[in-house]
């Protein structure tokens, strides 16, 4: 019996795909050498930050001028903000309306005005461009499962609305670009928020870590316990018949490999100055400026991170919770980019947000239900900042976007969206059109908010 | 075509009434099964002489493989009574048992001091690991990740009480009927603030605030009939095009949404006070929308009727509906079973789940019990052995250990109240209403290219699979019976059996392996841990042999796998 032959442990990885280890399936590779490899040179981040439950965004960016204010305050009802409390905004292209950021986001504001800040309006899901005849004719394609938390985030995490393939567009994105790490002994794609569709590509699978980063096994690989890590590695890296036993075993054989890496690669980064909020999105944030610290002792030339807050389904209590929810995303994102400042790799690094979707402008009485298109927010040194982007539906009810009771349809399509990052990432025209295979149906896939 | 035979002519109040224990009053055999009295009473373990000699274990592995799937953990003793009784006349047994509840006990402890939302999980772990009602128990748990409250939400975090008597109406009617839990979890106000129906209003066309469609949405999305038509066997209906068909839309959902209005707190002076935290919610006709609504399948509920007739009527137009047989047999099936049955188990199950037998639609006993006596769960490992099974469910995992080996504390409880953090779950503890994982969660790599769900995969991440066997190791290796530092409220697990075998260590790996395992253990990964065992000192008199192989075998990847 060969204890400990660690000859048998890289065959679940094998089994399991690239991710860990710098292991990348042929196929991966064939991929890249197809459509050329992505420009390379430099380094990269993308940093999703995905707010579960649907993100009442109708109250973080407010027109102010009258008659448009007039329009959301008819529409809102009592979960409208007042006029006078909305931090003034001056975007640098004017569409003739003045706007507002609400008033617990006074960082966003400052993000804002320094340009670091871009607001993109009126995202969501749709498979092509829509109308709101179309939609209620039913003579265009709609996403399926409208307004269901679910479905809704599974196609935001996907990038292709209809699609029932479980992979998501960070992850296609990262089988396309994982050449550009090899050598790394971590996964492009790693989640500071567990298990999410938005990182799985056809040959990547994300690496989870904790805000306190990789967690090391107690009791095992030490020099008094020897001879019971041998067994315990024998028994993880049988070669198991049944799949779910080789599933479990390929996770914690990963967890195991990447775990000495990470742990010692944090261990020798000098500490951040900048301070983070306590929240969770704020440690979840704060591990991944560390992440991105060490990226070079990773040998990770682009990573791709997931952090996420929940708390957004705000059926109830909107006006009390709404403020506390948006404060600890203007604060988390603020520290976020000072971070980035303090390391010198801000123009380098962009965040950006997500959600399942937008919500009602109308009240249920004292909150919103499940609505479609959102304003969303990127942040970094290379966003074209200071500027909103999209276009700004009517709150008109029964008007021309909206599809009933204030649920906004989308003007601007989350392909374009992500395929906007994912340029900026460094992927060319024919590796976008193959990770966002709907985002040719659409005027352009370059929104212009990255340089 | 309602086939749903009982309470059908019982006053609405009773139906709907908490002063009534529905679920046992219905089915249970007269004497045993009152209103729970407090707590895990022992309910002996004299059985029914045995009748039917057809269904008894062929062996004791097969014993504990059924004993893995219908309770929290399998015990010597339980097999000894499984092969005494065989699989129907446990299950029947189990039924009658008294049941093991939450709130009494919470409800005592308040008494003296405060309670918190890890007394009702201590009182969680005391009922799964000693309660006798072992099988109404597993369904309860099961039940409570389909109907999901959590006390992350923060009104509910402050109501321990109100939460524990949620998960008791899930355990009173865990084998009784699914209509009559669908109205007692509809009514109960912590779901009611959870999804926010306690409260919701009709219409107020002059300031745009329209029903609130939370609950209207996710009781059909999530508890009853899913987002696509199924067929009997679960599988999706197509159209024409080879697309699903949606069971619903939005202008359905807004009609629920009216239905679901117009209640709030039982005996509130005022339409939001005072709050009260788990009598059924009670109607205000003045809040309710009283028009006409249209529900599914073209039900039309006529104008005028009181809020009461309208739930009543909208709950069974669900209930009613052809998915919910297929949709709620799948999920129970991949809570107790395997995360990939065939169609045909799911066909099954959905039949009885239709029609007991005796007319009767939705009974949950005979639910479970078609679901645990079907050919695929007692046979899957052997017809289908590369993809039959579960991955175990985190706290299944820490239940089997301690039930194995009679864990308990000097104090007589189990302290356990944050199991989440090790184990990414915890008793009415989700992050959302969509449960810790997805029912159809397809994990990344071998499974996905295969189509394989595995729900518990999603919270197998890199750093919980770790603290996870972290926990393991303090539970095995360190509070264990041959420490003699631990403290009062530490939950200790007892080896003395064990010890007893530890000479030979493949006695003791055979023992193991029926234990943990239900006899699934791989000959490659006994030898492995035999190997391992012998050569661990006996000089403690076998505790550190015995730990060291139980750590092994609990933290190993076929052991982390129910087959």
């Amino acid at each position: 019996m060969g204890l400990g032959d660690k000859g048998v442990s890289r065959r679940g990885l094998l089994q399991l795909g690239a991710g860990a280890a710098g292991l990348y399936a042929m196929r991966d590779l064939a991929m890249v050498s197809s459509f050329g490899a992505p420009v390379g040179g430099g380094y990269r981040a993308l940093v999703c930050v995905f707010l579960y439950g649907g993100n009442d965004s109708f109250n973080l960016l407010v027109p102010t001028s009258t008659a448009r204010y007039a329009e959301y305050l008819a529409a809102r009802q009592n979960l409208a903000v007042p006029v006078e409390d909305l931090l003034p905004i001056a975007p640098t292209t004017s569409d003739g309306i003045t706007y507002g950021i609400h008033p617990s986001c006074p960082e966003l504001r400052t993000l804002f005005d320094a340009g670091q800040l871009a607001i993109v309006r009126n995202v969501g899901t749709l498979i092509a461009p829509l109308t709101k005849a179309q939609y209620q004719s039913g003579s265009s394609a709609v996403p399926p499962q409208l307004f269901s938390h679910s479905d809704q985030q599974f196609q935001w995490q996907t990038g292709v609305s209809g699609s029932v393939e479980n992979v998501g567009w960070g992850g296609r994105v990262a089988d396309v670009a994982g050449n550009l790490n090899l050598g790394s002994q971590v996964a492009m794609n790693m989640s500071l928020s567990g298990s999410n569709t938005f990182q799985v590509g056809h040959d990547t699978l994300p690496y989870n870590l904790g805000t306190n980063g990789a967690i090391q096994l107690n009791g095992l690989f030490q020099n008094w316990n020897q001879d019971r890590t041998a067994a315990f590695e024998t028994l993880l890296d049988a070669p198991h018949s049944n799949r779910l036993v080789r599933q479990f075993a390929g996770i914690q054989r990963q967890a195991i490999d990447v775990q000495g890496v990470v742990t010692s690669a944090l261990a020798s980064a000098a500490p951040l100055t900048t301070v983070f909020p306590n929240s969770g999105l704020g440690k979840q944030l704060k591990m991944v400026a560390r992440m991105i610290a060490i990226r070079a002792n990773l040998s990770a030339s682009r990573q791709v991170f997931f952090v996420s807050r929940g708390g957004f389904d705000t059926h109830d209590d909107q006006e009390q919770d709404q403020p506390g929810l948006y404060a600890d995303i203007s604060q988390c994102l603020a520290a976020f980019q000072a971070a980035m400042v303090e390391l010198g790799i801000a123009d380098s690094v962009t965040a950006f947000t997500g959600s399942d979707f937008g919500r009602t402008l109308t009240s249920n009485g004292d909150g919103s239900d499940h609505g479609w298109g959102s304003h969303h927010l990127v942040l970094g040194g290379g966003v074209r900042g200071g500027d909103l982007y999209g276009t700004m539906p009517s709150f008109q009810m029964g008007g021309p976007d909206d599809v009933g009771g204030g649920r906004l349809l989308p003007t601007t399509s989350v392909d374009q969206y992500s395929a906007t990052l994912a340029r900026w990432y460094g992927l060319t025209g024919p590796q976008i059109t193959s990770v966002f295979p709907n985002v040719g149906n659409f005027a352009t896939s370059d929104l212009g908010f990255l340089t | 075509m309602d086939r749903r035979t009982i309470h059908r002519d019982a006053p609405a109040e009773a139906r709907s009434g908490w002063k009534i224990c529905q679920g046992a009053a219905a089915i249970a055999i007269a004497g045993l099964a009152g209103c729970g009295g407090g707590g895990s009473s022992g309910g002996g373990d004299s059985l029914p002489p045995i009748t039917a000699t057809a269904d008894v274990p062929a062996s004791d592995a097969d014993a504990s493989r059924f004993l893995t799937q219908a309770t929290f953990g399998p015990r010597r003793s339980d097999i000894a009574l499984l092969n005494a009784n065989g699989f129907t006349g446990w299950i029947e047994w189990q039924k009658i048992l008294p049941i093991s509840l939450q709130r009494p006990g919470l409800e005592a402890l308040d008494v003296t001091g405060d309670v918190y939302q890890q007394h009702r999980v201590y009182s969680w772990w005391r009922n799964a690991v000693v309660g006798p009602d072992q099988l109404r128990q597993r369904m309860a748990f099961a039940l409570s990740q389909i109907f999901v409250v959590s006390d992350v939400a923060g009104s509910l975090g402050n109501d321990p009480i109100g939460m524990a008597e949620y998960y008791d109406i899930l355990t009173r009617n865990a084998l009784g009927n699914y209509r009559e839990l669908l109205e007692q979890v509809t009514l109960s106000p912590v779901m009611g603030r959870y999804l926010s129906m306690l409260g919701n209003e009709k219409a107020d066309p002059v300031h745009n605030i329209r029903p609130d469609e939370n609950y209207a949405r996710e009781v059909m999305q999530l508890f009853t009939i899913g987002l696509y038509e199924l067929n009997p066997d679960g599988t999706r209906q197509l159209d024409g095009s080879g697309d699903p068909i949606p069971t619903y839309d939005q202008a359905d959902i807004e009609n629920f949404a009216r239905v679901f209005t117009g209640w709030t707190y039982a005996d509130a002076d005022s339409w939001h006070w005072p709050d009260e935290n788990y009598r059924p919610m009670q109607p205000w006709l003045g809040y309710h929308d009283t028009g006409a609504k249209t529900l599914l399948n073209g039900l039309v509920l006529s104008s005028n009727q009181t809020p009461l007739e309208d739930l009543e009527a909208a709950l069974d137009n669900l209930f009613l509906h052809q998915n919910v047989g297929p949709f709620i047999s799948r999920l129970l099936i991949q809570r107790l079973v395997t995360s990939n049955p065939s169609p045909e188990y799911v066909g099954r199950v959905a039949e009885v789940f239709a029609d007991d037998g005796t007319g009767e639609r939705g009974d949950l006993f005979e639910v479970a019990k078609a679901i645990l006596l079907d050919d695929e769960a007692r046979n899957g490992h052997t017809n289908d052995p590369v993809n039959f099974g579960k991955l175990k469910e985190p706290l299944l995992r820490q239940t089997a250990l301690w039930r194995a080996f009679q864990a308990s504390s000097t104090l007589g409880t189990y302290q356990d109240g944050w199991p989440e953090g090790p184990w990414g779950q915890a008793p009415l503890r989700s992050p959302s209403v969509f449960n810790f994982y997805s029912p159809s969660y397809r994990p990344p790599g071998e499974m996905l290219d295969n189509g394989l769900f595995g729900p518990e995969f999603q919270i197998t991440t890199h750093t919980l699979i770790t603290s996870g066997t972290n926990r393991l190791h303090d539970l095995v290796l360190w509070l264990n019976d041959g420490n003699t530092s631990v403290d009062s409220d530490d939950v200790v697990i007892h080896t003395a059996y064990e010890r007893s075998l530890a000479n030979d260590p493949v006695a003791l790996v055979d023992h193991l392996n029926l234990l943990l395992m239900g006899g699934q253990m791989s000959s490659w990964m006994h030898d492995v841990v035999v190997d391992r065992a012998s050569h661990v000192s006996m000089a403690d008199g076998g505790y550190d042999r015995v730990t060291e192989a139980v750590y092994l075998i609990v933290t190993s990847p076929e052991g982390a796998v129910q087959r």
